[in-house]
C-alpha cells in the first residue's frame, strides 16, 4: 500500500540544515493501521507532512522515495500530487480548532473534496455529505451542514475533520494526533470510529506520542527519536518485549504511573538540538547502557526476532573477525 | 441583526448631534466677529451690529443652535458669508466633484494595493516584494502635496499627457485621483501583505492543501476571504475620508468640491460653510464605519449575531 524508503527530509535554515526525517523507512500494508510514536520534535508529523506533500519552505525532501501502490509519489508534479491529495491519501491534522476555515460552512469544506476530485453535482455532494456525517457520528447532520466552524464543539470539529478526510473514501488515512486536543470521551469514541474506518478497507497510518492510544488501535508500530526511526514492532511484541532503551525508557514512565509509584519515571535529559545530533545514537547523551562506540558509531536497524528491529548497539550482531 | 443596525443609527444620530454641537460652539467661542472679516477692518461698527443681530449671532449660543438644527432638518444649513449662496446648494454643487475624485481614487488605491499585497505575499521575500513594498513604503510615508506636485511636473508640465489642473474632461481627475490613492494604495498594499502571510501559515490551509487544492485555488477560496477582513474595515475608513474632501488634493488641482469648500470656510470665517462641510464629513465618516460593520458581518460569521 504506502512503502517509504530511506525518506530524508531536511529544512535548510540560516544556522545550518536541520535533518527532522533522517532515513526513515516504513511501510503501511492494506487495511491496517500503522502507528508511529515518539516524543515532540522527533519527526512523526515531519515524516506525515512529506508524505502528504505539505512540507513547508525552508523545508524539503532531500532523498527517499514514498511509493503509493507501487508508485513514487516525491518525483510527481505538484499538479499530480494535487489530484492524489484528498483523493487517494488524506489527512487528519492535530489542532480541530484551527484545522476549519472559519469563514466557510462547514458542509461546503467537507464537499469541496469530492467537488475537486470527482466532479459530482452540488445535491450529490450535499447527499454523500450526510451520509459521511452520520457515518462519523454528527447528529443532525443535515443541518449541521450549514454550520460555521466555530458553532460546533472541538469533538465535532474533528469529526467533521475526518469526514473530509474520509468523503473520498481514500486509500491512506493520515491522522496526525488526532485526539490530543480532545478529552478522554470524545477521544475514545474517535479511535472507535478510526477502527472502524479501517475495517472498510482504508489503510490508517496514525501519528501519536500517546502510547495508551497506539496500544488501543495499532496493529504495528514505529518508535521515532530524532528523526530516526530507533525501534519497530507489532504492538503486542512492542509493549511486552521493548528492546531499544529509549522504547523501555518511553513505557516505564506509564507503567510507573499505573503502579502508583510517588515519583514519576522520566527519561532523564531532553531531546537533543537537531543541529547538533552525535555522531553516533542520538540517543547516547541520554541513555543509561551508553557505550563508549554508541557517540561515535551510528547504530544500524538489527532484526531481533522476524518483524521486530532496533536501532541499537546493544544488539549489534557478533562481528566477523 | 434588525436590533443591531437600530442601535448603530441611534448611536450614529447621538454622535452627529454632538458634532454638530461642538462645531457650533467652537466657531463662536473663537476670538473675533466674522462679520467684521468679512466686512473689513474700515466697516462702520453700527452696520456690523446691525449684520451681527440679523444673523442672529448676537443670541445665545443654544437658542442660535436648536435654530440651526430646526433649519438643517428642512435642508436649509444657511447661506454662505463669503459667497451669498446656500450653503445646501455650494455643498450639492461640490460634491459631484468630490464623489467622482474619492471613487476613482479609491478604486486605484484597491486595485493596485490589493494587487500588489497579494502578489508580494505569495513571492515573500523575492524580488516583486521588495519592489512592492519599496513603492509602498514611498506611498505611505511621502505627503499628498508631493506627490500631486510631482505628478503635476512629470505628466502635465514636461509631458503634456494630462491637463495640470482644472476638471473640465475626465482627464482632469486622473492625476488627483493618483495623488490621492497613492497613500492609500501603499497601506492597503501593506496591510494586505501582512494579513496574508500570516493566513497562510494557519492550520486550515494546510486543511486545504491536504484536499488537493492547488495554490490558487487555496489562496483565492480560503486565504483572501480571510485575510480580506481587516482590509475591509480600513478601506471603509480610508474611503470616508476621501469623501469627506480632500483638501489639500482639491486645493493643488483646483478642483471644486467639500475640501475646498471647507478651506473656504475656514480662511473667510465662513461659519455656516464650515458648520455644514464639518457636518457632512461626519456623517460621511459614520455611514462609512456603519457599511464597513455590515460588510464585515456577511463575511465573517463569527461577529453575526444570532437571531
Amino acid at each position: 500500500m504506502l512503502q517509504v524508503n530511506h525518506l530524508c527530509t531536511s529544512f535548510f535554515t540560516d544556522k545550518g540544515e536541520v535533518r527532522a526525517v533522517d532515513d526513515v523507512s516504513l511501510e503501511v500494508p492494506a487495511g491496517k493501521i500503522v502507528g508511529i510514536v515518539g516524543e515532540s520534535g522527533c519527526g512523526k508529523s515531519m515524516t506525515a507532512r512529506s508524505v502528504m506533500g505539505l512540507v513547508r519552505a525552508p523545508g524539503k525532501i532531500k532523498s527517499g522515495e514514498i511509493l503509493l501502490d507501487g508508485r513514487d509519489i516525491v518525483r510527481l508534479s505538484e499538479h499530480e500530487r494535487c489530484a492524489i491529495r484528498g483523493s487517494e491519501i488524506s489527512m487528519i491534522f492535530q489542532e480541530p480548532m484551527t484545522s476549519l476555515n472559519p469563514v466557510v460552512r462547514v458542509g461546503h469544506q467537507v464537499e469541496e473534496a469530492l467537488l475537486l476530485h470527482e466532479h459530482v453535482k452540488k445535491q450529490e455532494a450535499e447527499a454523500r455529505a450526510v451520509e459521511i456525517f452520520e457515518a462519523v457520528g454528527i447528529p443532525d447532520a443535515k443541518k449541521r451542514l450549514r454550520s460555521y466552524p466555530h458553532q460546533l464543539s472541538g469533538g465535532l470539529r474533528q469529526r467533521v475533520l475526518i469526514a473530509m478526510a474520509m468523503i473520498c473514501r481514500p486509500k491512506l488515512l493520515i491522522a496526525d494526533e488526532p485526539t490530543t486536543a480532545l478529552d478522554v470521551t470524545v477521544e475514545a469514541q474517535i479511535l472507535r470510529l478510526m477502527k472502524k474506518l479501517c475495517g472498510s478497507g482504508t489503510s490508517i497510518l496514525l501519528i501519536s506520542h500517546n502510547l495508551g492510544v497506539i496500544a488501543q488501535v495499532c496493529d504495528y508500530v514505529y518508535v521515532m527519536y530524532a528523526g530516526r526511526i530507533v525501534e519497530q514492532a507489532d504492538t503486542f511484541t512492542l509493549f511486552d518485549n521493548p528492546c531499544h532503551p529509549y522504547t523501555k525508557g518511553l513505557l516505564d514512565s506509564v507503567s510507573s504511573l499505573r503502579s502508583g509509584a510517588q515519583v514519576l519515571d522520566t527519561i532523564p535529559g531532553v531531546v537533543p538540538n537537531l543541529l547538533h545530533l552525535p555522531a553516533g545514537c542520538s540517543f547516547s547523551m541520554r541513555c543509561g547502557c551508553c557505550m563508549e562506540k554508541c557517540a561515535d558509531l551510528l547504530p544500524e536497524l538489527h532484526e531481533t526476532e522476524p518483524g521486530h528491529r532496533v536501532r541499537c548497539h546493544l544488539f549489534d550482531k557478533e562481528e566477523p573477525a | 441583526m434588525v436590533r443591531n443596525i437600530l442601535s448603530r443609527l441611534l448611536q450614529a444620530v447621538c454622535v452627529l448631534l454632538g458634532v454638530a454641537l461642538l462645531i457650533f460652539i467652537m466657531l463662536r467661542i473663537v476670538p473675533g466677529n466674522p462679520i467684521a472679516t468679512l466686512m473689513g477692518e474700515h466697516a462702520d461698527r453700527a452696520v456690523i451690529e446691525r449684520m451681527t443681530a440679523e444673523l442672529g449671532l448676537d443670541q445665545p449660543i443654544l437658542r442660535q443652535f436648536i435654530r440651526y438644527l430646526a433649519d438643517a432638518l428642512r435642508g436649509d444649513f444657511g447661506t454662505s458669508y463669503s459667497l451669498g449662496k446656500p450653503v445646501a446648494a455650494l455643498m450639492g454643487a461640490a460634491f459631484g466633484n468630490t464623489l467622482k475624485l474619492a471613487v476613482l481614487a479609491a478604486l486605484f488605491a484597491w486595485i493596485l494595493g490589493i494587487t500588489s499585497g497579494v502578489i508580494a505575499a505569495v513571492r515573500k521575500n523575492g524580488l516583486l516584494d521588495h519592489l512592492f513594498m519599496g513603492a509602498s513604503l514611498l506611498g505611505v510615508s511621502m505627503p499628498v502635496f508631493m506627490v500631486a506636485m510631482l505628478l503635476q511636473y512629470v505628466f502635465a508640465y514636461h509631458l503634456h499627457w494630462l491637463p495640470i489642473a482644472g476638471v473640465s474632461s475626465w482627464k482632469g481627475f486622473i492625476l488627483p485621483a493618483v495623488a490621492l490613492g497613492w497613500n492609500s494604495a501603499g497601506s492597503v498594499a501593506r496591510l494586505v501583505r501582512s494579513t496574508l502571510l500570516e493566513i497562510l501559515e494557519e492550520d486550515y490551509i494546510d486543511t486545504a492543501r491536504a484536499k488537493g487544492r492547488g495554490q490558487l485555488g487555496v489562496l483565492v477560496l480560503h486565504a483572501l476571504r480571510n485575510a480580506m477582513l481587516p482590509v475591509i474595515t480600513m478601506m471603509a475608513v480610508q474611503f470616508s475620508s476621501l469623501l469627506s474632501g480632500a483638501v489639500i488634493t482639491e486645493s493643488v488641482f483646483s478642483i471644486n468640491g467639500i475640501g475646498r469648500l471647507a478651506v473656504q470656510g475656514i480662511s473667510g470665517r465662513d461659519i455656516p460653510l464650515l458648520q455644514g462641510t464639518v457636518l457632512f464629513s461626519t456623517l460621511v465618516v459614520i455611514l462609512g464605519n456603519f457599511l464597513a460593520d455590515c460588510l464585515y458581518s456577511v463575511l465573517d460569521p463569527r461577529v453575526r449575531k444570532e437571531g
